[in-house]
């Protein structure tokens, strides 16, 4: 349940920086995948999901978390040792 | 605001077809989050407009405002931070800090400061300017500890200030309050240092959002309130005047009453600035006479107009005010120290704006006063401010001396001998503001309720085949000032008027009737048309209209000359024109 929370969660935020994604196409979005993925979006998805979420990431974190998928386990993770 | 809802607000505003509404944000810094959170603001603020935000070059705002001279934005907002006017004043760049580089900075930053001023005069004479002066500390680059202010930095900031005053004396540009960014986005949380490296945006988004909750506030400039009505007793003074007697009532320190005090003074300036007090109060009239004899009240007798003392229901005495003023609830301020009158008041008129005066909270009543500050503050002062009370007055006195017989009011011996004076002025002036506030607090007397940005009016005016036509209006009983408006367009046969507003002061004098006039004479037309559309309050226009046409308007009606002069009664005004330009 908390999971799914998560996750809706995170399509939201995917939703407003990525609009022309529909919530099907969202849990497979990555770099690669989406057009629009450039520099601009990811700094602003960031800082989306650092509001959303209560989060910081770092740096090095952002270069990683290239995917929907990756975003998310990273979300779940940082839940699990809370 | 958060993020997410900013970035959702401009998704859908993305897909609406409304109008544009074209903002360049000009900044040396990477936009980012500042550009979505106003963008969000001034959607929410302009529902019948698409927002657009254009921004410029990377730190280059020079480059970027010199490319907007002469354009036609409806809105620049230029926001300025310390590495704008020296990048040694920020911590991207590493140009070096030691004390020998703080007089180089400081002449840089003049430099800088006379360039932008110069460009910002430029743009602003086509576009709406709005300024940000910059918001983030800077950075320890004084050999001072931080708790001292060195001599170099008070220069800088003595610099900043200097420019804004300039900009800010101009009219054309208006500068962002620090004082109230200030309470609402604390100095020390507002820069991101990692996001500032990261990215080059250099604020937390929480400064941000507040900056550009401002910017959007600069940029639509929304309409004051036109009048304040206001209760006696604990309110205006301390005391029940009909229990203690006028000589008990008090305003000042030595008595606790030192809030009235403070709202007489706020009110009195109100009263300076154009605004209508009037009063609505359950007393004796001859008590409250007698109050007013006092010659130490801070606020005038002859400030107020109209007095509405008895002992009958105050949302009574505030409809007949707002009937004297001729102006609607929504543009209005009631102020009470009783909650059960605020609610019958608001009851009776929802638009009203009815605030609780609390005299026994002094910081309440501090709070009180800032808010009305918010309601009545103006970008500019005008000549037609200081004579609005004044000319009411005369309004009253004349429709008092008017025969009941008159459908219009006024008798035709008043209409006579009123000596009245109508000053034409046709002069496609864009920073007479007079004109285009008239026509956007117009409601009555308007053509077709429709309201112009700034971009709009000053398009409209660089049209070569436009015309405006100012109308200013003075007899016996006084001057109303600038109390028309109209514009429009000189086609081959005819004149079409897309704009038409009269002020509700100026009723009844048939100052309508010797605008058209005027406008057949100057433009020597058989024919003129109207860009008429129903308002929900635009019937008085209606009804003069009809009086010509004798039926009601049509949306797009035309007036023949013919049939305008022979339905047009009797003027007698003298007219003055002050320029042509056809």
């Amino acid at each position: 349940m908390y999971t799914d929370d998560t996750r809706s969660r995170l399509i939201e935020c995917f939703a407003v920086v990525f609009p022309e994604l529909s919530e099907e196409e969202i849990p497979r979005a990555s770099v690669t995948s989406v057009a629009n993925w450039d520099s601009v979006a990811s700094v602003t998805l960031m800082s989306v999901i650092e509001e959303e979420f209560g989060v910081e990431l770092d740096a090095e974190g952002l270069e990683q978390l290239v995917s929907f998928e990756l975003m998310l386990d990273h979300l779940q993770d940082a839940e699990r040792t809370v | 605001m958060k993020l997410i809802d900013a970035l959702d607000i401009v998704r859908q505003s993305k897909q609406s077809t409304n109008e544009l509404f074209e903002v360049s944000l000009v900044c040396g810094f990477t936009p980012l989050h500042l550009q979505s959170f106003l963008h969000a603001r001034l959607q929410l603020s302009l529902p019948d407009h698409r927002v657009q935000i254009a921004v410029g070059a990377f730190n280059d705002i020079a480059g970027t405002l010199r490319d907007l001279r002469g354009g036609r934005a409806d809105g620049v907002a230029l926001v300025l931070e310390w590495p704008d006017l020296d990048p040694r004043l920020g911590t991207r760049q590493l140009g070096g800090w030691g004390p020998g580089h703080l007089t180089n900075i400081s002449a840089r930053v003049e430099t800088q400061l006379a360039q932008l001023q110069a460009l910002l005069e430029e743009v602003s004479r086509s576009s709406t300017v709005v300024v940000s002066l910059p918001t983030l500390p800077l950075p320890p680059l004084f050999f001072t500890g931080n708790w001292q202010s060195s001599h170099a930095e008070l220069q800088l900031r003595a610099l900043v200030a200097a420019f804004a005053a300039e900009c800010a004396a101009t009219n054309r540009i208006r500068l962002l309050n620090a004082q109230t960014l200030d309470l609402l986005s604390p100095p020390a949380a507002r820069l991101s240092v990692k996001s500032d490296w990261q990215s080059g945006f250099p604020y937390q988004n929480a400064h941000a959002a507040a900056l550009a909750g401002f910017l959007a506030q600069l940029l639509v400039n929304p309409l004051p309130k036109k009048g304040l009505i206001t209760d006696l007793d604990d309110t205006l003074w301390r005391g029940i005047v009909g229990d203690v007697g006028a000589e008990a009532i008090s305003w000042d320190l030595d008595r606790r009453s030192q809030a009235h005090g403070l709202y007489q003074q706020f009110l009195h300036t109100l009263a300076e600035e154009g605004v209508l007090i009037g009063v609505a109060s359950k007393n004796e009239p001859a008590i409250v006479e007698e109050a007013f004899g006092r010659d130490d009240l801070l606020l005038m007798r002859e400030k107020i107009f109209p007095m509405e003392v008895s002992w009958g229901s105050k949302a009574q005495a505030v409809a007949r005010i707002l009937s004297v003023w001729n102006v609607a609830a929504d543009s209005v301020v009631f102020v009470d120290d009783n909650p059960l009158e605020l609610a019958e008041v608001k009851a009776q008129h929802p638009g009203i704006e009815c605030l609780l005066f609390s005299p026994k909270d002094d910081a309440g009543v501090y709070d009180l006063i800032v808010r009305l500050r918010d309601l009545f503050g103006k970008s500019a002062l005008s000549d037609e401010d200081a004579l609005r009370a004044e000319s009411l007055r005369a309004r009253a006195t004349l429709i008092a001396a008017a025969t009941p017989d008159n459908a219009e009011g006024f008798s035709e011996t008043l209409l006579e001998q009123a000596e009245a004076e109508l000053t034409f002025r046709w002069e496609k002036d864009v920073s007479d503001t007079r004109a285009l506030e008239l026509l956007n607090k117009t409601n009555q007397f308007n053509l077709n309720g429709r309201r112009l940005t700034e971009a709009m009016w000053r398009n409209l005016l660089a049209a070569e085949n436009s015309f405006l036509l100012t109308v200013s209006y003075k007899d016996r009983y006084g001057a109303l000032g600038k109390i028309g408006v109209l514009a429009g367009r000189v086609m081959e046969s005819e004149i079409h008027v897309e704009a038409w507003v009269m002020s509700c002061r100026a009723f009844a004098r048939r100052i309508e009737h010797q605008s058209l006039r005027q406008l057949f004479e100057q433009f020597r037309v058989g024919r003129v048309t109207f860009d008429y559309a129903q308002t929900p309050r635009n019937q008085p226009l209606a009804n003069f209209f009809s009086s010509i046409l004798s039926r009601p308007p049509e949306a797009a009606c035309a007036v023949e000359r013919t049939v305008f002069e022979a339905a047009c009664p009797k003027l007698y005004h003298r007219v003055v024109e002050v320029s042509h330009v056809h």
